[in-house]
């Protein structure tokens, strides 16, 4: 028996509503306000941390105090700065390159540029899914879709931050499947 | 307390107020189940423990727990539908639980050595989905649990009535009436079974740690009267380096040995009889020496296989299969069917993926090599921690510390290995990942069992124009390895990956 080879894909594949979707404009701020806070923290710690061991080793080794006032407290903003930086960039990255597209196979989610992950959800595999709104987006108009199947590592396949009404015609869409089946 | 057969009763009076009780003795065992995961705990206090009464006080605790549990089962009840399982429980807060019999996807009857000696059985029965059972009767007469068994597996039609009709209608119908017997280990595979696993370490293990965790001073003392006996002994024979060194490695070796006695003991116990047999579309696994284990589920919800073969397995010839079900996500080891073969040949493994997956055409799979030339990206993850472990090592003991890189020219012969064993295989109706080379395994499934599809990059991944592909399977316990295929060309992967998401939607989702 000869491997299946693999076809060409039979289902016509125009662009326009089968096209790779970016998020909304307004879902920016939403990536920004989840990265920063979640980098910043860490980093201020860190810097913390530093502060106090560079100021201690400075002390151990005779060298006089550092010249600035308070070594631990200037690590502290420097890390908050860092780390505040670092989130923003990183929030602006994600908010950038997170795509999704609903075709005739089912949805798929593409994430990341320096780990692209793209996560294909068949239509048929949807087990259910959730439409989940928190305050600031409901001010914005925007949803998050979380779609479940029955697998194991993805078993919740998360886009964050669609526009309200993608997100409920994505919902509507994926939800219509006839179960024709029976058991055993 | 009902000593009728259990066929469904013509009423549907059962649907609302279910009749039948558990066995007079459950109670016991109800009690037993609670305090078992109290039973270490209290034997090493009353053992080791330094009679402080203050250390008896948590025992309050277990004993409302142990009166909550025995209120439970003085209120529960089941009785039976045409079609479903009807489940009351509760007093204060009563609930109904009906569940179809079309729905139960496993069936679990168990004996431990108490249960034996009082003719009972705990059943378990499980659907897909959640982590608990959804019903489960601890205790059952024994042919009441086989017959609620049976019940289940012909979904609730009534038994032929003469076993003279049953042979004449069954013989007609072109039907099995008695299940056939796939794989049955004999005791030279029990004990070959045994030198493979890993089951007396880790009971050693499991002693240890729940011992350690009363806090008694068992261990630290048992390893300086130990200690003080060996240092003795070899300071009276004036024992140089060299004789240390064997010394040691003799200990070791002693210790592995007890290990593998230990295993093989355990093995023969919770293996004896073991017994794969299907029925129509059921299969049935039936084991245990001591305590029995009878687990069943239909052939069509097995949604992952995994075939393995260690470095032991391959000095005896053999491998061993394990499936994932939908409803096995404990990891309790007895719940659900998940060695179809604990041990068997190469030969016997093929044979029975044949029999259960006749579309597959598991044998004459198709085999596509992963290009090796990414060896190197297999041997990355060893080099920082060894890295680490001769740092520690040095800074400890000085220049021996660095015997640990002796690990990384194994490991690049390891993963040269790796990476030239490395294969796929795509078939009509399956898809398969072979890994490994010191310890191999094979991992496929259904081409109808995949969920979701993921395809992932790493900048080392973008680089070097390779992709990893992501398939998903329901039911995949964290031992088993994960379906996908590393490495893989970055065009192959997209082509694998369209062709995938289209046969996916193209096809139900067969539950």
């Amino acid at each position: 028996m000869n491997p299946p080879s693999i076809p060409p894909s039979p289902f016509p594949r125009t662009d326009g509503d089968d096209a790779w979707q970016a998020l909304p404009l307004r879902a920016r701020a939403l990536f920004l306000l989840g990265a920063m806070p979640a980098l910043a923290v860490p980093g201020a710690v860190t810097g913390y941390i530093a502060g106090r061991i560079a100021s201690a080793l400075s002390a151990g080794r005779g060298l006089g105090a550092l010249p600035m006032p308070d070594p631990a407290l200037a690590g502290l903003l420097l890390g908050l700065l860092a780390g505040g930086g670092f989130g923003l960039w990183l929030g602006l990255k994600q908010y950038r390159y997170t795509l999704w597209r609903l075709d005739a196979d089912g949805l798929a989610v593409r994430r990341g540029r320096m780990w692209q992950r793209e996560t294909r959800v068949p239509a048929t595999r949807v087990q259910h899914l959730d439409l989940k709104r928190g305050p600031l987006q409901r001010r914005r108009r925007l949803a998050t879709l979380v779609v479940h199947t029955a697998g194991t590592r993805h078993s919740a396949v998360a886009v964050a931050n669609l526009d309200l009404d993608d997100a409920e015609r994505l919902r509507d869409r994926l939800a219509r499947q006839i179960d024709h089946d029976d058991d055993d | 307390m009902t000593t009728e057969p259990l066929d469904p009763p013509a009423s549907e009076a059962a649907a609302t107020q279910p009749q039948r009780r558990l066995h007079p003795m459950s109670w016991l065992f109800v009690l037993l189940a609670q305090l078992k995961q109290f039973i270490v705990p209290l034997i090493a206090l009353f053992l080791f423990g330094r009679g402080d009464r203050n250390e008896l006080w948590p025992l309050i605790g277990v004993g409302v727990l142990a009166v909550a549990s025995l209120w439970q089962y003085f209120t529960y009840r089941y009785g039976l539908t045409a079609e479903a399982l009807v489940v009351r429980e509760g007093w204060f807060e009563r609930s109904l639980r009906v569940v179809p019999f079309a729905r139960i996807h496993n069936v679990a009857v168990q004996q431990s050595v108490l249960h034996r000696l009082f003719g009972v059985a705990e059943v378990r029965l499980e659907s897909a989905g959640g982590t608990k059972p959804e019903a489960q009767m601890r205790v059952l007469k024994l042919a009441d649990a086989l017959a609620l068994e049976s019940l289940v597996r012909r979904r609730g039609a009534p038994l032929p009535q003469a076993a003279g009709e049953a042979s004449a209608a069954s013989a007609a119908a072109g039907s099995p009436a008695t299940p056939t017997v796939l794989l049955a280990l004999s005791t030279g595979e029990l004990l070959r079974l045994g030198l493979v696993s890993n089951r007396g370490m880790i009971l050693v293990g499991a002693a240890v740690a729940a011992f350690s965790q009363t806090g008694s001073r068992v261990w630290p003392d048992l390893f300086e009267d130990v200690a003080g006996i060996w240092m003795g002994w070899t300071d009276r024979h004036h024992f140089d380096t060299f004789q240390y060194l064997l010394g040691g490695i003799a200990v070791l070796l002693g210790i592995v040995i007890v290990l593998r006695l230990l295993s093989l003991a355990l093995a023969v116990l919770q293996y004896h009889g073991f017994v794969l047999s299907q029925d129509g579309r059921r299969l049935t696994v039936e084991r245990g020496l001591l305590a029995r284990w009878r687990t069943s589920a239909s052939r069509r919800r097995i949604q992952a296989w995994t075939l393995r073969e260690g470095m032991v397995h391959r000095l005896l010839a053999r491998r061993s299969l394990e499936v994932d079900t939908a409803a096995s996500e404990e990891s309790g080891q007895s719940r659900a069917l998940r060695e179809l073969a604990p041990i068997a040949t190469a030969q016997a493994c093929d044979r029975l993926i044949e029999g259960l997956l006749p579309d597959a055409r598991w044998t004459g799979l198709v085999w596509r090599a992963v290009p090796a030339y990414s060896w190197w990206r297999r041997f990355l993850p060893a080099l920082p921690w060894t890295l680490l472990v001769a740092a520690a090592l040095t800074w400890r003991f000085g220049g021996w510390g660095a015997l640990a890189l002796a690990w990384l020219p194994w490991a690049a012969v390891s993963a040269r290995a790796q990476a030239h064993r490395a294969g796929y295989g795509l078939g009509e109706e399956l898809v398969a990942v072979r890994e490994g080379w010191w310890s191999r395994h094979w991992r496929f499934a259904e081409i109808d069992k995949l969920q979701a599809l993921r395809l992932s990059r790493s900048p080392l991944d973008r680089r070097c124009a390779t992709a990893t592909l992501w398939l998903d399977t329901a039911g995949a316990g964290a031992r088993s390895p994960p379906l996908r295929i590393r490495f893989l060309p970055e065009a192959d992967a997209q082509a694998i990956y369209g062709w995938l998401s289209q046969e996916l939607s193209r096809r139900p989702l067969r539950w």
